[in-house]
């Protein structure tokens, strides 16, 4: 049997002090085994003995989008995680997606309903065979022109915004990959065509889209829901908040969208996606309103297609719905002298004033 | 087996059908017999008339250049547009280096074939508004006008819609419908590409012989 040695004990029990505390100094960072210092504070790692910053905080700044500096001309590349881009996304395919969802298809349901129920505004004294000019050549190019690219935009802006949700699901991704690369492709080439067409648009028509005295007093008398048709200029409030609609939405979407077409020469992503955000609601409002100005243009009111067809309307027509407009044009006896020659056959202008 | 036929047989059944189709209706032309011999002294060459119109008529008659500024904007806007991007368009000259030639030229840059596409299809898009909202137009054009009219701006936006390059599909359909429109060419207005020259000959050789700048 071994004995018992109190020295060796000792010695065991120092060795095993000095590893301990040197294990838990090294652990704290500390001599004086401070454990609080174990805390980070500020990303600083305690007793600098791994650096200065802690990886935690290296990546939540790179996170929160910190830029550094880069050597190449694209700035933008010197933020490695653009967490903007987080909620940029969440407002896209969130709010934006679904409340434009939501006025898109209650808009087209809404005039959808309208004409099945209250039917066709038809001229009250019928067709009298006189017609007077309404849109002149410029106007109605201009005019069809920019409804045209509208529509083909319209039409691709919304595959590419809810074409995950209507496309994808019915013709799987493949499909929906191939459509949004196309419409992605004709967007681009057709916006600036679309751009050049609105503006001359915007200026052609602006003249008869002001203020004017009485545009109040159509809209208290009911506008075009009113029977007895309240007498109004050249373009009814109605006609004239669609024009300003235009004005306004269509600068907004050009503006934003020529942001787009050319993300280069901005050096903050963030300006890019509110400029895609700007540019999806912007559209959205446009073509929900589009569609009531489709509905009462082409079906919904008898006689208002032929202005923007053929350039006249007829006297019944213009009387009924733009009255003193009406008055205006007959007293001036313009017909005869602006495109006089454009009416269309079995027609005559008015007679000119005694 | 979709893709292989319309690279293949149709392709060169479309190439076949719009190269003999010209030639046939060119022959034709130039076969016309004159309705009456003109006997009259001429006052100056016809010849001269005939050469001379090909080039005045590319500018309007000064008395009319402003009735006809719309058409003559939206014509060059179309026409330049279309024949430069069609000629100097990368994928265009890739296709008829593989295809066709077996050379290649200088293509322009990216930027500049939107630039002429978007020339191109605001041209085509301007005349045929004119063409369905100008009440002698309207009268003036028939089916094949606006089956000329379609068939083209169909062609161009299947190859805007392919302009990425990226997917075969797009590629494809950029390509049947350029054999449908050739399918089409050479019975139809389309023929005008051609025939200009022999209308401008013809009138211009009239007008000359009788000492009349054309």
């Amino acid at each position: 049997m071994r004995k018992f040695r109190l020295g060796g004990l000792i010695g065991f029990l120092a060795v095993l002090a000095v590893v301990a505390y040197a294990s838990l100094a090294g652990i704290t960072g500390s001599a004086s085994l401070d454990i609080s210092a174990q805390a980070q504070e500020a990303g600083n790692v305690p007793g600098k003995s791994m650096g200065n910053s802690s990886d935690s905080e290296f990546w939540r700044k790179v996170r929160r989008g910190t830029q550094g500096k880069v050597s190449i001309p694209d700035v933008k590349s010197a933020v490695l995680i653009n967490s903007e881009g987080s909620a940029w996304r969440a407002a896209r395919n969130g709010p934006v997606s679904f409340w434009g969802g939501v006025i898109v298809a209650g808009s087209l349901a809404f005039f959808f309903l309208f004409g099945l129920f209250h039917g066709r505004i038809m001229i009250k004294g019928g067709r009298s065979g006189e017609v007077i000019p309404r849109f002149s050549q410029a106007e109605r190019w201009v005019h069809w022109f920019v409804a045209g690219s509208f529509m083909l935009l319209a039409l691709t802006g919304l595959a590419l915004l809810f074409g995950r949700y209507v496309l994808k699901p019915v013709f799987g991704p493949e499909v929906f990959a191939i459509v949004a690369n196309a419409s992605l492709q004709s967007h681009n080439l057709f916006g600036p065509i679309f751009i050049v067409g609105l503006v001359i648009m915007i200026v052609l028509y602006m003249r008869d889209n002001l203020w004017q005295k009485g545009d109040l007093d159509w809209a208290l008398k009911g506008g075009f829901l009113n029977d007895s048709h309240p007498p109004s200029w050249k373009y009814n409030l109605g006609e004239k908040v669609w024009y300003w609609s235009i004005f306004f939405g269509g600068l907004a979407l050009s503006g934003s969208g020529l942001m787009l077409e050319f993300p280069w020469l901005f050096e903050q992503l963030t300006q890019l996606q509110l400029a895609h955000i700007v540019h999806a609601v912007a559209a959205l409002v446009l073509i929900a309103f589009s569609f009531g100005h489709i509905y009462l243009g082409v079906w919904g009111v008898e006689g208002a297609l032929d202005g923007m067809t053929q350039g006249y309307v007829d006297v019944n027509w213009a009387k009924e719905h733009h009255g003193w407009w009406a008055e205006e044009v007959l007293e001036s006896n313009t017909s005869v002298v602006e495109g006089a020659s454009d009416a269309p056959p079995n027609t005559k202008s008015p007679a000119p004033a005694e | 087996m979709f893709v292989e036929f319309v690279e293949g047989p149709l392709w060169y059944f479309s190439a076949a059908v719009f190269v003999l189709g010209v030639l046939w209706r060119v022959v034709g032309i130039i076969r016309l017999k004159r309705r009456a011999k003109d006997l009259s002294v001429p006052r100056a060459s016809a010849t001269v008339g005939a050469l001379k119109a090909q080039v005045l008529h590319f500018v309007p008659h000064g008395g009319f250049s402003f009735r006809t500024v719309y058409h003559l904007v939206a014509g060059y806007s179309f026409h330049i547009g279309l024949f430069v991007l069609l000629l100097w368009g990368a994928p265009h000259i890739a296709f008829f280096e593989t295809h066709i030639l077996g050379f290649s030229w200088d293509a322009l840059p990216r930027w500049g074939f939107v630039v002429a596409a978007q020339f191109a299809f605001a041209g085509l898009m301007l005349l045929w508004v004119r063409r369905i909202s100008d009440p002698v137009m309207i009268k003036l054009s028939d089916k094949d006008d606006h089956v000329s009219a379609w068939l083209t701006f169909t062609v161009m936006l299947t190859g805007c819609l392919a302009l990425q390059e990226s997917v075969e599909a797009l590629r494809i359909l950029h390509m049947l419908s350029v054999e449908i429109w050739l399918l089409y060419f050479p019975f139809s207005r389309l023929m005008h590409a051609v025939t200009f020259a022999f209308s401008r000959g013809h009138t211009g050789a009239l007008f000359g012989r009788r000492g009349i700048v054309p």
